[in-house]
C-alpha cells in the first residue's frame, strides 16, 4: 500500500559487523521518531544488533541487506531481506537452550536474546530463496483510572465510525464489563486500541444511543488477506444487546462484504443472541491461575461461496479433519503426506505468540528443520516452566511440511481443537495441549 | 529483473480483489459430492433461449469459426434498432451487459470523479469505477429500494454517472414511471442516468417504465439490456446499450469492436425474431414458481423479498453461506447474498417445479 510506504524507511547495507552502529542507529533513530519509549527501542536496537551481527558472521557474510523499519503506530517492526542457501535460526526459538559454557552455543546466543527482547519474530521465504526476517515491538501503554457509568438504553441505535474519544470510552467499557477470558487484552489500553485504528489494520464500530453514548463497538482487522477477525460486538446496554449486536454485526459485514474478505472468524466469543449468524467452530480450554478452566468457543462465517480446495493431512488428524469438515460443510480434498525417508536437515524454528497476560502462548511454525519432535518437546518444557497454562499449536492445512508436525504434535499431548477456514495459506488447524474432557 | 508492480500497476487495480467465478459444475459436483446440480443461482433462463436461437446456434457453420464476425453488431443493432423504434447508431453491443459498464465508465470518468448507485444492488458498477480508480458512492436502499432523494443528496460537482437497476438484483423492486420522471426532471441532465434492465422483460408490473421510450425526452439517459437473461443466451455473453445519438458516439469511443462473437450475435437476432412466444412461456413458468416458493418459504416462517424479476429473496435464521454449502450438498446452488450486504439471505432463481421443489425439500432438511 502506499500509505504503508510513506511509513517505512529502508536503508541498503552490505552485512558486515563493522557497519554493527550504522543498523543500531538507524533502527533506534527510527523507532524514537516513530514514538519508541527509551526502554521499548533499546530492546529493538538489542535485538537488531543480535541480529545483525548473526547474519554478518554466519548467514550472509559480505552480501546485500536491507533493513526497514516500519512505523505501525501502536508498534515498531523492523524487517531484514537477506539471500541464505542454508539457514539455521533455531537460536530464535523462544525455547532455545543454549548452553552459555559451549562455545558452538554463544554464537545463537545473540539469536535467543533478539527473540526475547522483542513481542513478534517472523520468519518468510520469499521469491528467489530471499528471506525476510521480521522482529516486532510494541509500545507500553496506561490503563485507565477511572471506572465510566454505563449507557442508558434508548429508542434509537445508530452505528459511526469512532473517533479517538468515543474509541477510547468504547475500550475502557469493554475492559470494565468483560473479563480477560471474554475478550483480547488490548482492550485494556484504550490509547493502544486508538493507535491500532489509527495504523488502519483494526477497524471499529461502535452504536450510539440517542444521547450519543457508546452502548457497543466492534473492533475487525484483516488476519490474513482472506480473513476478517473480530473482536465483539460488545454490549453495555444487556436489555438491548439483540439489536445493539445485530446492528454492528450488520455494519461490520457491509463494510467487509466487497473487499478481499472470504471470511470473518471470532475467537474471543460471541454474545449468545447473535451466535445464529455464524457457525460454531469449536472451543479451545482457557485457564487462568486459581480459576476454574472455562471453553472459549470460536465462530466463524463464510462471506462468500465456498471455493473448496485441498489440505494436508497426516496420522489420526485426518479422520478428525473428515468428521469436522462434514459437520461445517466445507468442501475439501484431503491430501495426506507420508514420510518417505527423505532426508530434512537443519534445525526447526517456531514463533511464538505470547500473551503473558493470558499466560497463553500459541505457537506457529515457521522453518522446518529435523529436530521437530525435539522442539515441540523443548518448548512445552520451557512454557510450562515458565507458568504458561494455555499452549496452542497452529498449522496452516496449506502447507504440506506443516502436516508432518501432526504425528509428533498428537503424541506430545497436543490435540486438534479447532479449524479456522481461511485463516492462513489455507484452513489452520488449532492444537491446545493437554486439553482435559471439556464441559 | 522482474518488473516492479508497485510501480507499474495503479493501486486501485494492485488493491482490488478479482472477482473468483465459481468452479465449473462438475467440479463443484466433485467437491459437494452430489450427483446432479440444480442451478439457481444466476437467474438463468430454465427454458434456454427461444427455439429460433437455439436453431442458429446448433446450425452455426463450423468454418464461420474461423472468420471476424461484424466488428460492430451491424445486423444486430439494426434489429434492436426496429423493435424499440430508434436509430442504430443509438445503439452499443457489447460482450454482455458487464462490457458495456464499463465503456461508460471509462467514457464519462476520469480521476476524481464518483459514480453513484446503492448499497444492495448489481455489484460491477461498484467494481469497474473502483478498479478504474473512481469514487463509488454507495446509497443503502430504503424499504429494499433506490432511495432517489438520497441518491439526489450524493450528486456533487465530480458526479459523472448514476446507475439505477430497474428493476434492482436483488431485491426485485423498481421505480415506477412517476418516480423516475421525476429523478430525472431533478437530475436535469447534469450527470449521466444509466437504467439498467436487465430484467426488463420479466417484469408484469403495469406502473413499470420502459427506458427506451424515455430517450428523447432525457438525452441523459443510457439503458442497459441484456440477451443473458430472458433469452437465454448468458453462455454467449451479448448484451447492449441503448442512448442519445450524441452519448453514444462519445461511449462508442472507448468501445472495443469485435468483443462480440458472430454466433452470439446471429443468436440475438434470432432471438428477437423469435415467434414461439418464449417470454410470455418463460413468464408463466416465473409466475408459477413464484407463487409455490412464495407459500412454501412462507410456510416455513422465512420473511422474503418477493419483486419482479425471475428470483426472490428469502431471509433464513443462520448463515447464508451455511445454507450455500449444505444446499449444495442437495445438489441444489442458490446464491448466498452477504455479497450483496444481505447477510443470512439467499437468492434463489426461479426455475421449473422439479428444482423448486428439490430447493423446498432440501432447504427443509437443512432448516430442521
Amino acid at each position: 500500500m502506499d500509505a504503508d510506504k510513506m511509513r517505512t524507511l529502508t536503508l541498503g547495507i552490505s552485512a558486515r559487523t563493522t557497519y554493527l552502529p550504522v543498523v543500531t542507529s538507524f533502527v533506534e533513530s527510527a523507532a524514537i521518531v516513530f514514538g519508541m519509549k527509551k526502554d521499548e527501542y533499546l530492546r529493538l536496537g538489542l535485538a537488531t544488533e543480535e541480529i545483525f551481527l548473526y547474519l554478518s558472521n554466519f548467514v550472509c557474510q559480505g552480501k546485500p541487506l536491507e533493513v526497514q523499519c516500519f512505523n505501525g503506530f501502536y508498534y515498531t517492526r523492523v524487517l531484514f531481506r537477506f539471500s541464505a542457501v542454508e539457514l539455521n535460526l533455531s537460536g530464535l526459538n523462544i525455547a532455545s537452550n543454549i548452553a552459555p559454557d559451549r562455545e558452538p552455543d554463544l554464537d545463537a546466543m545473540g539469536l535467543m536474546i533478539a527473540s526475547r527482547s522483542v513481542d513478534h519474530l517472523n520468519i518468510v521465504v520469499e521469491k528467489n530463496n530471499r528471506i525476510c526476517l521480521t522482529i516486532t515491538k510494541e509500545k507500553a501503554y496506561p490503563e485507565p483510572l477511572e471506572v465510566l457509568p454505563l449507557p442508558q438504553s434508548t429508542d434509537k441505535i445508530s452505528t459511526e465510525t469512532p473517533d479517538a474519544e468515543r474509541l477510547k470510552i468504547f475500550a475502557t467499557l469493554t475492559a470494565q464489563s468483560h473479563d480477560l477470558s471474554q475478550r483480547p487484552s488490548f482492550f485494556t489500553y484504550p490509547g493502544k486500541l486508538v493507535d491500532m485504528v489509527a495504523s488502519g489494520e483494526y477497524s471499529a464500530i461502535v452504536a450510539l444511543n440517542q444521547k450519543k453514548e457508546v452502548g457497543g463497538g466492534i473492533v475487525f482487522c484483516y488476519r490474513t488477506e482472506k480473513n476478517v477477525e473480530c473482536f465483539g460486538p460488545y454490549c453495555f446496554a444487556p436489555e438491548q444487546e439483540k439489536i445493539i449486536c445485530e446492528t454492528l454485526l450488520a455494519a461490520c459485514i457491509s463494510s467487509i462484504a466487497r473487499t478481499k474478505a472470504l471470511g470473518l472468524l471470532s475467537l474471543s466469543g460471541l454474545p449468545a443472541s447473535i451466535r445464529s449468524n455464524f457457525e460454531a467452530l469449536g472451543s479451545l480450554r482457557y485457564s487462568e491461575e486459581g480459576k476454574i478452566p472455562v471453553d472459549q468457543f470460536s465462530f466463524y462465517r463464510l462471506l462468500h461461496e465456498d471455493p473448496g480446495f485441498e489440505v494436508w493431512s497426516a496420522g489420526d488428524l485426518t479422520d478428525y479433519l473428515k468428521r469436522e469438515y462434514s459437520r461445517l460443510a466445507l468442501a475439501r480434498e484431503i491430501r495426506t503426506v507420508q514420510n518417505m525417508g527423505e532426508t530434512r536437515s537443519g534445525a526447526s524454528l517456531f514463533a511464538a505468540e505470547v500473551h503473558r497476560d493470558r499466560q497463553a502462548v500459541t505457537l506457529r511454525p515457521l522453518w522446518p528443520g529435523d529436530d521437530f519432535s525435539a522442539n515441540i518437546e523443548r518448548h512445552i518444557r520451557f512454557l510450562r516452566d515458565d507458568h504458561f497454562l494455555n499452549l496452542y499449536f497452529e498449522l496452516d492445512l496449506g502447507i504440506p511440511w506443516h502436516a508432518e508436525l501432526i504425528p509428533l504434535l498428537m503424541a506430545q499431548q497436543f490435540k486438534p481443537g479447532i479449524i479456522l477456514p481461511f485463516a492462513g495459506k489455507s484452513d489452520i488447524v488449532m492444537f491446545e495441549y493437554n486439553n482435559e474432557t471439556k464441559s | 529483473m522482474k518488473p516492479n508492480l508497485d510501480i507499474l500497476v495503479p493501486a486501485c487495480v494492485r488493491e482490488f480483489e478479482p472477482y473468483i467465478p465459481s468452479k465449473p459444475d462438475a467440479e463443484l459436483m466433485k467437491l459437494y459430492g452430489c450427483a446432479r446440480l440444480f442451478r439457481l443461482n444466476n437467474n438463468e433462463n430454465p427454458l434456454g433461449p427461444p427455439p429460433a436461437a437455439q436453431k442458429v446456434i446448433r446450425r452455426f457453420p463450423p468454418p464461420k469459426g474461423a472468420v471476424y464476425p461484424s466488428g460492430d453488431s451491424y445486423c444486430l443493432r439494426r434489429e434492436i434498432a426496429a423493435l424499440h423504434n430508434i436509430d442504430t447508431e443509438q445503439i452499443l453491443v457489447g460482450n454482455g451487459a458487464n462490457e458495456v459498464i464499463s465503456f461508460v465508465i471509462k467514457a464519462f470518468c476520469e480521476k476524481g470523479d464518483n459514480i453513484i448507485t446503492a448499497d444492495k444492488t448489481f455489484a460491477v458498477y461498484e467494481w469497474v469505477a473502483t478498479f478504474s480508480g473512481i469514487e463509488a458512492r454507495v446509497i443503502p436502499l430504503i424499504r429494499e429500494g433506490f432511495d432517489d432523494q438520497a441518491m439526489l443528496s450524493a450528486i456533487d460537482d465530480h458526479t459523472k454517472i448514476i446507475f439505477v437497476c430497474n428493476p434492482n438484483n436483488p431485491t426485485g423492486t423498481y421505480w415506477s414511471k412517476q418516480t423516475l420522471t421525476d429523478f430525472l426532471d431533478a437530475v436535469d441532465g447534469k450527470q449521466i442516468v444509466v437504467i439498467d434492465e436487465a430484467y426488463f422483460e420479466f417484469v408484469e408490473a403495469e406502473d413499470f417504465p420502459n427506458g427506451m421510450t424515455l430517450l428523447d425526452q432525457y438525452p441523459n439517459v443510457v439503458v442497459f439490456r441484456t440477451f443473458s437473461k430472458m433469452y437465454g443466451l448468458a453462455g454467449l455473453r451479448i448484451g447492449y446499450l441503448a442512448g442519445d445519438l450524441n452519448i453514444v458516439d462519445m461511449i462508442r469511443r472507448t468501445c472495443v469492436v469485435y468483443s462480440v462473437n458472430g454466433i452470439a450475435q446471429e443468436a440475438a437476432c434470432a432471438a428477437l425474431r423469435d415467434d414461439t412466444n418464449h417470454i410470455q412461456r418463460t413468464r408463466d413458468l416465473i409466475r408459477e414458481s413464484k407463487e409455490f416458493l412464495r407459500a412454501e418459504l412462507s410456510s416455513l416462517g422465512l420473511p422474503l423479498i418477493v419483486g419482479e424479476g425471475n428470483f426472490i429473496i428469502a431471509r433464513l435464521p443462520g448463515s447464508d453461506t451455511l445454507a450455500y454449502r449444505q444446499l449444495m450438498r442437495e445438489g441444489v446452488m442458490i446464491r448466498p447474498m452477504t455479497g450483496f450486504r444481505y447477510p443470512n439471505h439467499i437468492r434463489i432463481t426461479l426455475a421449473q417445479m422439479e428444482a423448486m421443489e428439490a430447493f423446498v425439500g432440501a432447504l427443509k432438511k437443512i432448516l430442521h
